[in-house]
């Protein structure tokens, strides 16, 4: 079980906010970038043969003696896509763990309001970059997208690049549950344009942030397995220290210039509630 | 600072390996990460394809350096020779005579000794000789200085004279051959006698506090006309200033009388006092509120004895005074000469002695003394110092209006006038004979306080008749024991401490302490067999507190100020080093200067 009965109930009652409009098939509760059948005043136009009758604002055609047509905000469904990274690289200090949870708890919240949720996993099976998960619009779904992220396997190279391209542009948000450590990062933050916004959840390790090694090392890539040679210094412990509060400030700009909420996360007991209480603060989640 | 083990400095090239292990780059160990991007960009080079790399000075490296610059230093052992009295083997010779007990003298002379004994160690050990009346050893060659503190905290000034000559004689049986041995004299110098030459090896420290002092320097008992007993009591000011003084006389520890005494200052005044006391009461004399500097000889004690009568008998002139003498001198019975235990020869021809005599300007010297002329117009003016004979016995202002002028080896001359002997104590045939070179009857003696006393101690001396009082010996005279077979004795001392005496002991030595000393002696059974009691007294010459510099020199080859201490550092050393071990641990693991910070939302 991904997510405590407890912090499910508290899931039931918010909503992830989003910033812009959204661009979905079906009717919802978000606005919408088209018009449509809301109660919301959007603007006029000129009549035109066809128009429903019903939309002709009379007062202004016996003031002005002009027919216009009023129009309305559409509201649609929010079409969320999750996107989990298990790459090998989450895999190691428990970040993995703390990663579905924090997916399962955005998709949980997507689904109690109403929102269609849409799963991705990268690495995907096979020689495939990304894996495209189960989709649904109301609770009833959870249990397939719960079975999902909880079987989902762990390990390999992964990469965002591919996944990124795709959700570039569209309609709806995106979340991205990730430790960015990918050399691809920088392009795949400044590619996202969703419509409706998003999230990045940048989970990193506390063995990450400060790291508890001595000594002359061979640090070995757990992706690439690559080798890199560090005498742990105290120079060397600050300089890395410094390396990661750049890259999480970086990461940070980023994302807000694509339109994105940030939040960086340590993973571990109880990272799910933590980012909650997060998101609330920075009101991300209402 | 010098080195006891200079050549474990040389350990200090072991700092050479230790900087080259810092330069030494270690083999490298894998450790996998997450991801290799971040590391990449610390921008230091962190990687060499040589072995070793520049030595960079860090805060553990400085630590580890001087941590074996300490421990080397430590085992090269330094230290740092201090002048002091203390050398390779001292012996401590502490003064517990009784003049040691006035104006502090003993706790100033015990806390010198206690701080000397600080620095006592295996390169300077102690011992440590008590100088009381019997000196002894009480610790020797001790390298532990609370051993030899121990020593010196038990000693306790006693009311007898010191034998300065005896301890000295005992400190140097304790030099040791393969070690320097110097004697420290902790004393006032006291009035013993010591040979004029200096004391070879030696140092004293004085200790001559003084201030005014009453003493008891007399006090004996006899029985009255009444059948009473009355006892005579001396006090002594040794203070400049006139003092008047209540003495209270307590019979068996119950205050049964007082009297009131004038004494002018540096002299000595004279008071006689009926007691209501019988045969094995204890009188006690007290000072009430004397005030002064020496509080043990403010008190004295006495036994009353009793015994049966001896009889003596006077021959030739005789005198009034004689027989009243005997008269009043309880346990002696005046007895016809055929028959008598004792003889009193007054003038006349020497008789032949066959028995315990006093002879009294006899026309003719007995053997071992030659009469050579008369002396006229006489006052003494020496009596023999502690002579217990006389005991309470006050001559100073005797005069004789003519006396016999006697040339002797043999005999002891008691009490003279310049030159000339006055009273005489010498054997003769086997029996104690006392010769009196005057006529009593030409001398003011017999008018005087101090004749009866002096009678009665001569017929005590001479064994002719049972003194009133037991006998008083001055304190640190041992008592004799005649522990009967199958018993052992029981010593009870004037503090109410108890000793249990070895059965085959002859004497008992721990009198310093002036007192009543009940002696019993304890059958198999545990009972009581029988008892007998001695008296200690304060030891008068103690109690005008004397002191002089004793003259002591250098041992041969040596100045005086030659002794060192050798201060060891290592103990500072090591525990500075463990110190700094500790604080190199903590480095080496919390990392200072690196400090964590929070960037986690």
């Amino acid at each position: 079980m991904l997510l405590e009965p407890r912090l499910r109930a508290q899931l039931e009652r918010l909503a992830l906010g989003v910033r812009g409009r959204v661009t979905a098939q079906w009717a919802g509760r978000h606005s919408s970038t088209r018009l449509g059948e809301s109660l919301d005043f959007a603007d006029y136009r000129p009549y035109q043969p066809g128009d429903d009758y019903r939309r002709i604002d009379h007062n202004l055609r016996a003031r002005l003696g002009i027919v216009m047509v009023r129009q309305f905000e559409a509201e649609q469904e929010l079409p969320l896509d999750i996107v989990v990274d298990l790459s090998a690289s989450m895999e190691m200090h428990g970040k993995e763990h703390s990663a579905r949870a924090l997916a399962a708890m955005i998709a949980y919240m997507g689904l109690a309001s109403g929102d269609r949720v849409r799963l991705w996993a990268i690495p995907g099976d096979g020689s495939r970059t990304e894996a495209q998960g189960p989709a649904g619009r109301h609770l009833s779904a959870w249990p397939l997208l719960e079975d999902w992220l909880e079987s989902r396997p762990t390990g390999g190279p992964g990469t965002l690049r591919s996944l990124g391209r795709r959700l570039a542009s569209t309609g709806g948000a995106v979340v991205l549950v990730t430790d960015l450590l990918v050399e691809e990062w920088r392009e795949v933050l400044d590619g996202l344009a969703p419509t409706a916004g998003g999230l990045v959840l940048h989970v990193l390790a506390r063995e990450e942030l400060y790291p508890p090694m001595a000594g002359d090392l061979d640090l070995v890539d757990s992706e690439t397995g690559a080798k890199l040679a560090v005498s742990m210094s105290e120079d060397a412990l600050r300089g890395y220290q410094k390396a990661v509060e750049d890259f999480a400030l970086e990461a940070s700009r980023r994302s807000r210039r694509a339109g994105l909420d940030y939040l960086l996360v340590e993973a571990g007991q109880g990272a799910a509630e933590r980012t909650l209480e997060g998101l609330a603060r920075r009101e991300v989640v209402r | 600072m010098r080195f006891l083990v200079p050549a474990a400095l040389g350990l200090a090239a072991l700092a050479g390996p230790l900087v080259v292990l810092y330069m030494l780059r270690s083999k490298r160990r894998p450790e996998q990460v997450p991801s290799t991007m971040l590391w990449r960009e610390i921008g230091e080079p962190v990687s060499s394809a040589v072995p070793w790399r520049p030595l960079k000075l860090t805060w553990l490296l400085i630590l580890q350096l001087l941590i074996l610059a300490l421990f080397v230093l430590s085992l090269a052992r330094p230290f740092v020779a201090e002048a002091t009295v203390l050398g390779p083997h001292t012996v401590f010779v502490i003064d517990t005579s009784g003049s040691m007990a006035m104006a502090g003298r003993f706790e100033q002379a015990r806390a010198a000794a206690l701080d000397l004994a600080e620095d006592v160690s295996e390169a300077n050990l102690a011992s440590v000789v008590e100088a009381g009346p019997h000196p002894t050893v009480r610790v020797a060659f001790s390298a532990d200085p609370e051993a030899v503190a121990e020593a010196i905290r038990s000693l306790r000034p006693g009311g007898g004279a010191e034998d300065l000559s005896t301890a000295l004689r005992l400190a140097r049986g304790l030099a040791a051959p393969d070690r320097e041995t110097t004697v420290v004299i902790f004393s006032d110098g006291g009035p013993a006698s010591l040979p004029e030459e200096p004391v070879v090896g030696a140092s004293h420290m004085v200790f001559d506090d003084h201030a005014s002092n009453l003493a008891i320097s007399g006090f004996d008992a006899e029985p009255s006309t009444e059948g009473t007993i009355r006892v005579f009591v001396q006090v002594e000011n040794h203070g400049a200033d006139t003092r008047t003084i209540e003495v209270a006389i307590d019979i068996d520890g119950l205050p049964t009388g007082s009297t009131e005494m004038t004494v002018e200052g540096l002299s000595a005044a004279q008071e006689v006092v009926p007691v209501p006391a019988g045969p094995g009461s204890v009188v006690t004399a007290r000072l009430v509120e004397a005030n002064d500097a020496l509080p043990l000889d403010d008190r004295a004690d006495l036994v009353v004895g009793g015994g049966a009568d001896r009889r003596v008998a006077v021959v030739g002139a005789g005198s009034p005074f004689l027989t009243a003498l005997l008269e009043s001198t309880p346990g002696v019975s005046i007895g016809d000469p055929d028959v008598a235990d004792m003889l009193i020869v007054d003038g006349g021809p020497l008789p032949e002695i066959d028995r315990p005599t006093w002879l009294i300007r006899p026309e003719t010297a007995p053997d071992g003394m030659d009469l050579v002329g008369l002396e006229r117009n006489l006052a003494v003016t020496f009596s023999r110092p502690g002579d217990p004979v006389l005991d309470g016995v006050d001559l100073s202002d005797t005069v004789i209006a003519e006396a016999q002028r006697i040339e002797t080896l043999t005999w002891l001359p008691l009490v003279s006038s310049g030159d000339t002997p006055l009273i005489l104590l010498g054997e003769v045939n086997g029996h104690r004979v006392v010769y009196t070179t005057f006529d009593l009857t030409h001398s003011n003696l017999v008018v005087q306080v101090a004749f009866p006393i002096l009678g009665a101690n001569l017929l005590q001396w001479l064994g002719g008749g049972e003194a009133v009082s037991v006998s008083t010996e001055p304190a640190g005279t041992p008592i004799g024991l005649l522990t009967p077979v199958g018993h052992r004795a029981r010593i009870t001392l004037p503090s109410g401490d108890v000793q249990e005496v070895a059965p085959d002991a002859a004497t008992f030595n721990a009198t310093d302490e002036p007192g009543v000393y009940v002696i019993e002696y304890i059958d198999e059974t545990g009972s009581v067999a029988s008892s007998e009691v001695a008296v200690r007294r304060f030891v008068p010459s103690e109690s005008s507190g004397p002191s002089r510099e004793i003259a002591v020199a250098p041992a041969p080859g040596e100045s005086a100020d030659e002794g060192f201490l050798i201060r060891e550092w290592s103990p500072w050393i090591v525990a500075a080093a463990l110190a700094l071990m500790a604080l190199e641990w903590w480095v080496g693991h919390q990392r200072p200067g690196f400090r964590r910070r929070e960037v986690t939302a």
